[in-house]
Parts: structure tokens; sequence; C-alpha cells
């Protein structure tokens, strides 16, 4: 079994019940309310890990984010995102939000993916091979390279001129790809499509729809592409709405020349007293009277179910001539598709992948709706501009089993106590006072015990790494921290003892917490009560410890930040009570089963 | 030439040198590494990089006109068999071995103008065809033989190349070893 790390994973307050009816954004306003109510609610109730809900609000520390207004933490379910910029990843063009919607999703500058490998396509020229003494004279290529395009894999030496597309021009690939199908036959682009039904309309004369008798572009019914096919539907259907319209818009301006007595008016006037009953029966007959499509102008295809063609190809190019679900799911909807019923089955009916395009996200919270993280607009930067991260406000726990008379490593013994080291780190420039609770059992089916042993401590402000360094007052300050608790450091016997801290640091302290993992036997006798006695399931051996943190520290009332420099025209011996309160949850190891 | 010198400490030549025949127009680095009792045969204008690893334990090697053979790539390596035939490896022309690619001894060939990709290894006694690409960290099993124009991909996809550019490739490949000959400075009497 793999041996597991030991994790710290925190409990976003969003996905908490008691916090959800009772943080209002009146309340969290004073966060000290809040937490008040909250240790109200949830007197008697721990959290526990195992339970299915709680998959979606642990976190570890580096992905949550801090609201400095509301004095929350803030996890990726719960900040509302707003997108910044797009951009390819291939060539880190930002692509305007216009764009997108005339255009899509997908880069339309010359990125493309190999749509075997996904690997990225260079456009290269096609040189004819024609020259026969290729050992005597490398020379003779150097001239500028011109004539046919082609898109090439570096990867896996895939080139378009497998699917038969070459390109007259090395830019503008896109473009030149979207009016070509697989093959290099030509293939109409939606504006080209649209005028030409323009001319074959005013040809006909007649508007819409046109009569049933099959046309000059009848022939090309067999290769209607998907698109071409959509849009042919598309008219026909509006047409026929638009004349279910007229009809029944008739009816409503005409009412002038009818009078009352006509049927129309009065089903009309029907219809405002029986709520639309009526009319709307009429509606529905109406509509039901619509023609359906008849011939390929209007978007009517026979369905291919001869696939001889396709058998007698996979008969040729074998099963490595066949493209994979994945490669199928890659491909861009909808490009080039000969017909709607062989969606493509081969290698050769693959086109190459224009790049998906990315987003930069900013962050707000939910409630405040300030904004805790933005990236910076440029695309080429990676920095943030707000970037609120809650590593920066709350402390970090460390764990590793305590050296000597430790566990080993990898996994922990049943009914055996073992001893653990939890270091937490402050990163505020605030001394804050850390108190811990975590339930005496840990909750599920297999209950450990837990022992912390020093439940309340102080941790020193994050100062400047050098005010200690240089500081020899400093340095004796904290021996004379660490003499006050020297009975149960490291060099006080290395035994740890209830109520005592293990070891301090400029900001951080180290505490032990003892923990006597339960067997994992399922209980084979039950007492009355039901109880589950099925066999262990996936991770439950896995010693889990659901921990209350509460951390309370000072600010300047007039600074708005945590840690900030108080204004001047304030009160500067106003202090402000800062307090917030999450649960976590440590991982320490595996229990193992004997 | 170069007064570079590599801070990894110089390869100990170990085991006994094998007997070796070069052309007289391959280019081979001063610190490529040569071992093995049987014969290395190297055709012409073939390149070895520095520190490229020549293995003629289990069998004779044979390497073709015009191969590249990068650095740190094995050719020859004796495999966990520990057969010995009598062509160990064989390597067509115009082949390229990419770096750290190592291709097994045991009447292993490697057909002409096929490129074996970085880190990939070909098993002892596969034959693999002509004009093949073996993309990076590919795997080829022991005995495999694998038909001419073939990609290999590493999640074990394979896909013919229809692409009719050998001739093409052939240049590409004389044009890189000309300037890989100004750039490596040969001493193929070292091995003699």
């Amino acid at each position: 079994m793999a041996p597991l790390t030991p994790y710290t994973f925190i409990q976003c307050p969003c996905s908490d019940p008691s916090t959800l009816a009772s943080s209002r954004p009146a309340d969290a306003s004073s966060p000290t309310s809040i937490s008040g109510q909250e240790r109200d609610d949830d007197d008697g109730r721990t959290f526990d890990p195992r339970a299915p809900r709680s998959n979606y609000s642990l976190y570890p520390l580096e992905y949550l984010l801090y609201c400095e207004d509301c004095h929350q933490i803030r996890c990726p379910r719960c900040v509302s995102e707003e997108i910044v910029t797009y951009y390819c990843p291939n060539c880190l063009f930002e692509v305007p939000s216009s764009n997108l919607k005339s255009e899509g999703n997908r880069c339309t500058r010359s990125c493309f993916q190999c749509p075997i490998c996904i690997g990225p396509l260079g456009v290269t020229s096609l040189e004819k091979p024609a020259d026969a003494n290729l050992l005597a004279a490398p020379d003779n290529a150097a001239s500028p390279p011109s004539g046919p395009y082609i898109l090439i894999c570096s990867y896996c030496n895939w080139s378009s001129t497998e699917i038969g597309i070459q390109f007259d021009k090395p830019n503008s690939i896109h473009a030149q790809l979207a009016k070509m199908r697989n093959g290099g036959v030509t293939r109409l682009t939606a504006k080209e499509r649209k005028e030409k039904r323009r001319e074959a309309a005013a040809q006909s004369g007649t508007g819409v729809p046109p009569t049933a008798a099959p046309t000059t572009t009848g022939g090309d019914g067999q290769d209607l592409d998907v698109e071409a096919q959509f849009a042919n539907l598309k008219h026909f259907y509006q047409g026929q709405l638009a004349d279910a319209n007229a009809a029944g818009a008739s009816s409503l301006s005409s009412l002038g020349d009818l009078g009352f007595a006509s049927p129309n008016s009065l089903s009309r006037i029907m219809s405002i007293y029986t709520g639309g009953s009526l009319h709307d029966k009429k509606a529905k007959t109406r509509v039901g009277t619509m023609r359906e499509a008849l011939d390929s102008d209007e978007g009517f295809k026979l369905a291919d179910l001869d696939e001889s063609g396709a058998i007698e190809k996979l008969h040729e190019e074998g099963y490595d001539g066949t493209v994979s679900s994945e490669q199928l799911s890659n491909q861009p909807p909808n490009v080039g598709e000969v017909q709607l019923h062989g969606r493509s089955r081969f290698a050769s009916e693959l086109r190459p992948i224009p790049y998906l395009l990315r987003t930069k996200r900013s962050k707000r919270c939910p409630i405040c709706r300030h904004i805790i993280s933005k990236p910076e607009a440029k695309v080429q930067t990676t920095r943030f501009r707000i970037r609120l991260v809650a590593g920066s406000y709350i402390p970090s726990i460390a764990i590793r089993p305590l050296p000597g008379g430790g566990p080993p490593p990898d996994t922990l013994q049943p009914l055996r106590p073992a001893q653990f080291l939890l270091t937490f780190k402050n990163p505020i420039f605030e001394t804050v006072k850390v108190t811990l609770a975590s339930p005496a059992t840990t909750p599920g089916r297999f209950a450990s015990k837990v022992t912390v042993l020093c439940p309340q401590f102080e941790i020193d402000a994050n100062t400047d790494v050098w005010d200690e360094a240089l500081n020899k007052d400093g340095d004796k300050e904290r021996r004379r921290r660490k003499g006050e608790d020297s009975g149960s450091g490291p060099a006080g016997g290395g035994q740890a003892e209830a109520g005592k801290i293990w070891e301090r640091g400029r900001n951080w302290v180290s505490i032990v917490v003892e923990v006597v993992p339960a067997s994992l036997r399922p209980p084979t006798i039950s007492f009355g009560k039901k109880e589950d006695t099925g066999p262990l399931r996936e991770d439950e051996d896995v010693l889990e410890i659901p921990m209350f943190v509460r951390v309370e520290w000072e600010v300047d009332a007039g600074g708005d930040e945590v840690g900030s420099v108080p204004s001047k025209d304030k009160d500067k011996e106003a202090k402000e009570k800062r307090e917030l309160a999450y649960w976590c949850v440590l991982g320490l190891g595996r229990v193992s089963q004997g | 030439m170069s007064k570079r010198h590599s801070i990894v400490p110089p390869i100990s030549q170990a085991g006994p040198k094998p007997p070796v025949q070069f052309s007289s127009s391959i280019t081979i680095a001063d610190s490529a590494v040569l071992t093995g009792s049987n014969p290395i045969v190297i055709h012409s204008e073939s390149v070895v990089h520095p520190r490229a690893r020549l293995e003629s334990l289990g069998g004779r090697i044979t390497i073709g006109r015009r191969c590249v053979v990068h650095e740190r790539s094995t050719v020859g390596a004796v495999g966990t068999e520990g057969r010995v035939t009598e062509n160990g490896v064989t390597l067509g022309d115009y082949v390229t071995v990419e770096v750290a690619a190592s291709i097994e001894a045991g009447d292993t060939v490697i057909g002409d103008g096929t490129t074996v990709g970085v880190g990939a290894k070909v098993g002892r006694g596969a034959v693999v065809g002509k004009h093949c690409t073996l993309t990076p960290h590919t795997v080829v099993a022991a005995g495999e033989v694998i038909p001419d124009f073939t990609v290999i991909y590493s999640n074990g996809m394979r896909r013919m190349d229809k692409r009719g550019v050998v001739e093409l490739k052939n240049k590409g490949q004389a044009r890189q070893i000309e300037v890989l000959r100004r750039m490596i400075p040969s001493n193929p009497s070292k091995f003699q």
C-alpha cells in the first residue's frame, strides 16, 4: 500500500450548514458575533471528515483564498469568477470577447493541434522531391520556400497531406482550412452559403418557401455537410414559422375589417377571458399543419444506410486506420463533416484541431463582492494584481511523527499510542492566540482516541527575519521563552507533557498530539443498535482527526487590512480584536490492518 | 577546436576495447564510449555524439551510412538475458538514435531512415522496419517485427506514415550531418 504523507485540509465555511444559516452580510462585518453564534450551533456537533459532504468542502491551505473585508476563508467553490481575458495557449494572443461570440472558442490564427496525438502543428512548405542526386547536392534547397504549405506534427510526423489538405499561403491557415474539406475539396462557408441561397431565391422569383421541385443545387444533396444541412433546415423552418405567424397575425390585425361577428375576433375575445386555452388549441392545430422538409434545399437528407464503403475501407486500412474515441472527442464540432450519419470513423476524416482558448479569471468574494484575486490582464505576464491567499492570513499546520518513541513512518499500529508534532506557523505580523479543539474520539466506524496535549497557545508575530538574527535581545528573549517551557522542550528530556508547548520559534509553535488508533476489525457483535459490520471501505484505514481551530489576534482599529500600517488620524491605542474559527482535518497516516 | 569542457566527469573506458572498422568519413567524438569484444563497424558519414555508448559485448555492431547516434544513447545494450549473437545490432542507413535511447543487442535490426526517439527502448531481437518513427519514450518489445513506415507512440498506438517524404528526410539528415561534422571534434584514431 502506498505510504501516506500527512496532510492538512481546511474546511471552507461556505459548506457549513450552520454558517449558511447564520452568515448574513450584516453579521459578516463583525466576525466575533459570527463565530459566537457558530459556536453555539456547533455545540455537540463535530465535523465528520468522512461524511460524503465533506469531500466538497475540504481544501489544502494553498487552494484557499481569504477575504479581507469579511475576514473569512473563501474556497474555489464559493468564490464567483469573472473572466478577465481569453487567450490562445499556443500563440498567447488575446482574443477580444466580441470575436469570441462570432468565431467561437478556438484560436482563429494558425494554431493547430495534431488530430492524432494533439501535439502542436507547424506550417512547412512542401518541396518537390524531384532531384535525383540527393547525396551530391544538398545546397540546392537553399532557395526560399514556396509552393504548397502543409501542417506537420513534429512529434509523430503526421501531416495534413494525409487528409489531402494543402495550403496556398503560410498564414491565416484557419480561414483557408474553413474553406476546405478533407481531400482538398472546397467547401462553402456560412456566408457564401447564405449568398448562394439568396441568389437562388432571386432566380426562382418566389419567396420562401420554394416549391418542392428539385433545383439546380439538388445535385450536391449527397455531400451536404452538417453545417449546410443545418443552415438549410433552419432557413426552411423559419420560413414555415413566418407563414404560420403571418396567418395568425392577420387574424389579429384585420380586426377592424371583420367586426365583432367574425369567428376570429370571437376566439380572440374568448382567449382574453379563458386564459388563452381556446386560442392555444387553435394555434397548436395551426402549427401542426406545417409541412416537413422535402428536398436538400430545405435541409432534407436521406439517411445513408449503405455502409459497404466504410466496411471496404476498414478492410483496407484495418484497425490502425480508425480513430479512437479520445481523438474523436478532441475534434472540433461540425467542421467539414460530410454527413451526419457517418461521423468520422477513420483517421483520414480527422481535421487539425484549432487550439481551445483559455481564460484568466478574477475571483470575487461571494458576500461582499470584493475582488480577492485578479491576474494581470496581459497574457504574457503571470503576475497577479490582487491575490489574497489564505496562506498569508491563517497559520499553516505541518505534521510529522514525533522523533523518538514515534511509530514507523509508514503505518500506525492499532491500539498503540503514537505522538505527532503539529507545527503552527504564523504568517501575519501580529501575535496570535490559537485554541484547538478536537473530539476525544474520531468520528466514523473506527473511533481512535485523540488527545491534544497543548490546546491553547500563542504564536509570536511574523517579524522580520533579520530583526531576530541581529537583535541580541530578541535572541535572549527567545531563549527566555524557550526556557519558560523548557520542561517540555526537546532539550528537556524529549518527553511530551500535557499543557506545555513542545518547541517554539520566531513565528512558529510546535505542539504534540497523541493518538491511539482504533483496531480496524469491524465489530462482530452488535449491541442492540444497528451497526455497520461491512468490510473495510476505501481509505477507511487512514487516521483523520477533525480539529477546530480558533485564531485570535488584535489589530489596530484604523488599519483596514491585517498587518497594515495604522493610519495616523486614528487613535493608536484602540485595538480591535479579530477572530477566525474553522474546522480542519489532519490526516496522520494509515493504520495497519493486523 | 572548442575549449569548453563538460562538468561531468569523464567516463572511464571500462571493459575491453573492441576491434573497430571505421569509414574514413565518419565523425566520432572523443568522449564516445565503445566497449565489448565483438567488432564495431561504422559506415561512411555517420556521426557518433559525445557520451554515446556502443557496446559490442552481445554481438557485432553495424552502423550504416549517415546515421546519427546522439548523446547518452546506448546501442547494443546487453539485456537481461545476456545472450551473445553474431549480429548484435544492425542500424541501416540514415538512422537517428536520439538522446538517451537504448537499443538492446541480440540480432536487433533498425531499418533505413528510422528515428529512435528520445529515451525510447528497443528490445532484443526486434526488427524495426524502414522509415519508422519511434516517438519519445516508446518501448518496442523484444523480438517484435515492425513494418516499414510505422509511427509508434509512447502510449502504444501505431499509425502508418503516408507522407512519402523519404527523400526529403534523407536530405535533411545529410544537411544535419554537415553541421554536426563542424560542431563535433572527431577523433576516430582513439578507438582504432
